[in-house]
């Protein structure tokens, strides 16, 4: 079946030629000196004013990633990364170390760069209705530009919830139980190749800790900004909700259009407690490279989530659509009995992206759930790839697992791959991967065909209503580029 | 895997130790050089390109399960030791299943002689070791670093079954390959070609005892324009085999391939079954039944690569899996640039009976053309609760039930055949497992 051209119109419009967050900051910054060694990880370390134990803990990683290989089993081929060509460290110049105190003193150049990405910094302008927004569409920001935190909006009327949302290199100064307690603790300090090295060498990111009970009063967001040359950008988020908790988190990312590739290696730990609830949302628009493949982001992502609590629940909504390489798997581990993990996806590549996503759901303890939906879209010559892992462990008696992944191809260069790999260890897991024909439940089928549909469209309708229903709940105030991709069609499919 | 050390929380000094430590020789890696060497002595001739096969296994001994192919099958943990060669003289075939079958016997390696059949009967059957080395050396061979059962076969190999059926032959009788392993080591390699407008019925027979046995079997099938060949691989070895096989088909334009697999009995079996669709219109059609018990470890991996125009293909794997045992399949369809109007599908589905048993899969695409048609899915459950309480309800005892269900879940595959003689033979063979397991 041929794609509908409203598709093909539609991944037209964020083609890798259509990139408008390319333009560049001109600011002065403070820069680490180039490359990687220990004086570099001293040098973050004690530029960020961070206690002895912090330094120590960078150290040993470093010294552990200087025995790792790269890893090279992705389906992405790109030269290899010098590692000892990046800033490690890039701040805006002038800047005290513990940030502007309101957005007053923040340098009115970086205002105007994030008014022109259009996130709102400006706490009084929505509060007065400048943004037309309503007490529900509030969020707070977190802006990181380059290594650093430039604000975190919102953050008085959060602390009236006891909400903790400031910048991880802030919490380890001033909460420095909480990140002590959890940070590594999701992904181990020596987890993987980049999570290790992020571990040595991470700047800013986010962290959130809602308390128990807490329904956290609006969205939270951070929005992160490489803008520097030849810098490589790592970000460390740590999200902790505690018992009964309830947090929706998004974040952004646009990066200047430039000839060089830049490193941004991530590494994101969730942590649900017992009934606690964490949204996560990505909408990933790093520079993807021109039309000829040349520049674009490295990004290489470690993200993590643990449903530690009985009947905890973390679900995980990512749109990609930039990236010269994206490097991917935000999984889940359900320890608690009856947690439950969810994963929804849409990929885009265009030119020359090569992507290798996908997700992991690890399932340890009793009835727990995990739902995947992962839609595929290639054009150009770009590469795509789902790589999702669904495991179920001896004691994770009748856990439950729905896997659906569509892939659509646009063109005759471009590739689309789907990998996933189902192991089940025990005898009352359920398992199911692409929702086939069979595996929509009769029950279902039959009502929708006794109103008159024919099959086809029957089974039609029950999974596009399954997908769009979940897409539809992605808090949508950063990309306008999402919310097209959402009433994308799939129709053309080839599996 | 990253999540599962940090599940075990092994102690720094395990993590160090598993980073630095230098490859060294297990004791499988070291037997297999020393048989090698121990060919040489023995006075067997060693050809040039077993030569090349042994120094890729030197550089890449056994595969771990860092390597992506063999993820879940680490052979340097998981085969300990390899059967030594036996000094004892050569068995004997066992019946043919069909009494009329042409029966092609290897026995522990060496090939019976020939059969009884006129040299009319449109097709020809040579035992390898009267080959001469210059022909021996053109057999089709995949070396690569991953492909360590291709490099073994080649490595050690030294007899089996030439077959060609001629072209616009039907063949009536079905050739019968045994294959018969009782205990020690053995390589086999059964090359054949189906000519052009040809049509063969193959049943490939993989017996032995229950002794510690190591063998690695590698069947090369070359179907021209126009051939059919319908093959069947039924597998009874004891709970002690270890074996390494390998399927290899290539079809040219119209060419169709049917394949079953029945596996019943085994220790360790790797199997690869690697198919290129060459010519437009080609078709590939598997079925696999694996019924797996005690400490059965098997691994079927698949690669079907469609590199013409409208070629197609379809894998059901039906598999049981009880006690202990772990079943693995790693499927993958390829689907070159060229190959537009493809149709291909790919399904697994799997039934875990015990709380120690264990399946994994990967039923993996790979799709570089942009107007084809390719499905897989894979499912894992246990019987289905409803339909046990079903049919107790009608006064059925449970473990009848549980039978019932389980044959109903395999036999379906078993149906699709249309040839009644065949099917009998292994519906049976599924009664006997579920007597003995159920």
């Amino acid at each position: 079946m041929p794609v509908a051209p409203e598709t093909i119109r539609q991944v037209r419009e964020i083609d890798v030629d259509q990139y408008r967050y390319g333009f560049e900051t001109k600011i002065e910054t403070e820069k680490a000196p180039k490359g990687l060694s220990e004086d570099i990880v001293r040098y973050i370390s004690r530029f960020k004013e961070e206690p002895e134990w912090m330094l120590q803990w960078r150290l040993k990683a470093y010294r552990r990633w200087l025995n790792m290989n790269e890893p090279r089993w992705a389906r992405l081929r790109y030269p290899k990364i010098s590692f000892q060509d990046y800033y490690y460290y890039a701040a805006p110049k002038n800047k005290d170390q513990k940030g502007p105190k309101s957005l007053a003193e923040v340098d009115s150049v970086l205002l105007e760069t994030y008014e022109k990405l259009g996130i709102p910094l400006r706490e009084q302008e929505i509060l007065a209705g400048v943004h037309q927004q309503n007490e529900q569409g509030r969020v707070a920001v977190d802006a990181v530009f380059d290594s650093v935190s430039i604000i975190t909006t919102f953050k008085e009327e959060l602390a009236r919830s006891n909400v903790i949302f400031c910048s991880i290199s802030e919490a380890i100064r001033e909460h420095p139980g909480l990140v002590k307690e959890y940070i590594g603790s999701v992904v181990p300090m020596t987890d993987n190749f980049y999570s290790t090295l992020n571990s040595a060498v991470f700047t800013d990111g986010s962290f959130v800790y809602i308390p128990k009970g807490v329904r956290c009063p609006m969205e939270l967001s951070t929005y992160f900004r490489i803008n520097e040359r030849n810098t490589g950008q790592f970000e460390r988020t740590l999200i902790i909700a505690d018992e009964g908790a309830y947090v929706s988190y998004l974040e952004g990312c646009t990066a200047p259009q430039r000839d060089e590739n830049q490193l941004h290696a991530a590494v994101v730990e969730l942590v649900a407690l017992k009934n606690a609830e964490i949204k996560y949302s990505t909408v990933q628009n790093w520079y993807p490279g021109d039309k000829e493949g040349k520049g674009g982001i490295y990004n290489f992502v470690t993200k993590r989530g643990d449903c530690r609590g009985e009947n905890s629940r973390i679900s995980w909504t990512q749109v990609e659509t930039g990236s010269a390489i994206t490097w991917k798997y935000p999984s889940c581990l359900l320890r608690g009995d009856y947690s439950c993990g969810e994963f929804y996806s849409i990929a885009v590549s265009n030119g020359y992206q090569q992507i290798d996503s996908g997700t992991k759901m690890i399932h340890l303890g009793k009835k727990t759930s995990s739902r995947i939906i992962s839609k595929g879209i290639s054009s150009g010559f770009s590469s795509n790839t789902y790589r999702g892992q669904v495991t179920v462990h001896r004691n994770a008696a009748n856990a439950r697992n729905f896997t659906r992944c569509d892939s659509l191809l646009i063109g005759h260069d471009c590739g689309a791959h789907t990998i996933p790999y189902v192991e089940a260890k025990n005898c009352t897991a359920q398992l199911e991967h692409e929702a086939t024909t069979s595996r929509i439940s009769e029950d279902q089928l039959f009502y929708v065909m006794q109103r008159g549909l024919p099959e086809e469209e029957a089974i039609a309708l029950i999974v596009n209503g399954f997908v769009k229903e979940v897409i539809q709940k992605l808090p949508m105030e950063f990309a306008v580029e999402a919310q097209k991709l959402i009433g994308i069609s799939l129709e053309g499919s080839i599996g | 895997m990253a999540i599962l050390i940090l599940l075990a929380k092994p102690s720094e000094e395990v993590l160090r130790v598993s980073v630095f430590k230098k490859k060294s020789l297990t004791q499988a890696e070291t037997e297999i050089i020393e048989n090698f060497s121990a060919l040489e002595k023995r006075g067997r001739q060693i050809i040039a390109a077993s030569k090349v096969a042994m120094a890729f296994f030197l550089k890449h001994g056994l595969p771990s399960r860092k390597m992506e192919d063999w993820h879940y099958t680490d052979l340097r943990t998981q085969l300990n030791r390899v059967a030594p060669y036996s000094s004892e003289a050569d068995g004997r075939s066992v019946a043919p299943l069909i009494p009329d079958n042409i029966v092609l016997s290897t026995v522990n390696g060496k090939a019976l002689s020939a059969p009884l059949v006129s040299p009319l009967c449109g097709a020809s059957f040579t035992p390898l070791d009267t080959l001469t080395p210059d022909r021996k050396a053109t057999l089709p061979q995949r070396l690569s670093a991953e492909n360590m059962i291709a490099q073994l076969n080649t490595a050690f190999f030294h007899d089996g079954w030439k077959v060609d059926v001629f072209e616009d032959v039907s063949l009536d009788k079905i050739i019968e390959i045994q294959n018969i392993q009782n205990g020690a080591q053995s390589h086999v390699c059964f090359p054949v070609s189906a000519e052009k407008n040809s049509n063969v019925t193959v049943i490939e027979r993989q017996i032995g005892d229950d002794q510690d046995s190591f063998l690695s079997s590698v069947s090369h099938l070359d179907l021209a324009e126009d051939a059919r060949v319908l093959w069947i691989i039924i597998r009874r070895r004891g709970i002690s085999s270890t074996e390494l096989n390998q399927f290899n088909a290539r079809l040219n334009k119209n060419a169709c391939l049917k394949l079953y697999v029945m596996n019943i009995g085994l220790g360790l079996l790797r199997q690869e079954i690697n198919i290129d669709l060459n010519g437009n219109h080609a078709d590939f059609q598997l079925r696999s039944i694996n019924l797996l018990s005690g400490k059965s470890h098997i691994d079927t991996t698949m690669t079907v690569r469609h590199l013409a125009r409208a070629t197609t293909s379809k894998e059901i794997m039906r598999n049981v899996v009880t006690d202990s045992a772990c079943g693995v399949f790693q499927g993958a369809i390829r689907v070159a640039r060229v190959a537009q109007k493809v149709n291909a599908q790919m399904v697994c589905n799997s039934l875990i009976l015990s709380e120690n048993a264990e399946f994994d899969a990967k039923p993996e695409l790979e799709i570089f053309a942009d107007d084809v048609t390719c499905g897989h899915g894979a499912t894992v459950t246990s019987i289905d609760y409803d339909h046990l309480f079903y049919l107790m309800a009608r006064g059925i005892p449970e473990s009848q039930a549980r039978s019932m269900l389980i044959k109903a879940f395999v036999s379906e595959l078993v149906e699709e055949l249309n040839r009644k003689e065949i099917e009998d033979l292994l519906q049976m063979n599924v009664e006997q497992w579920l007597q003995m397991h159920i």
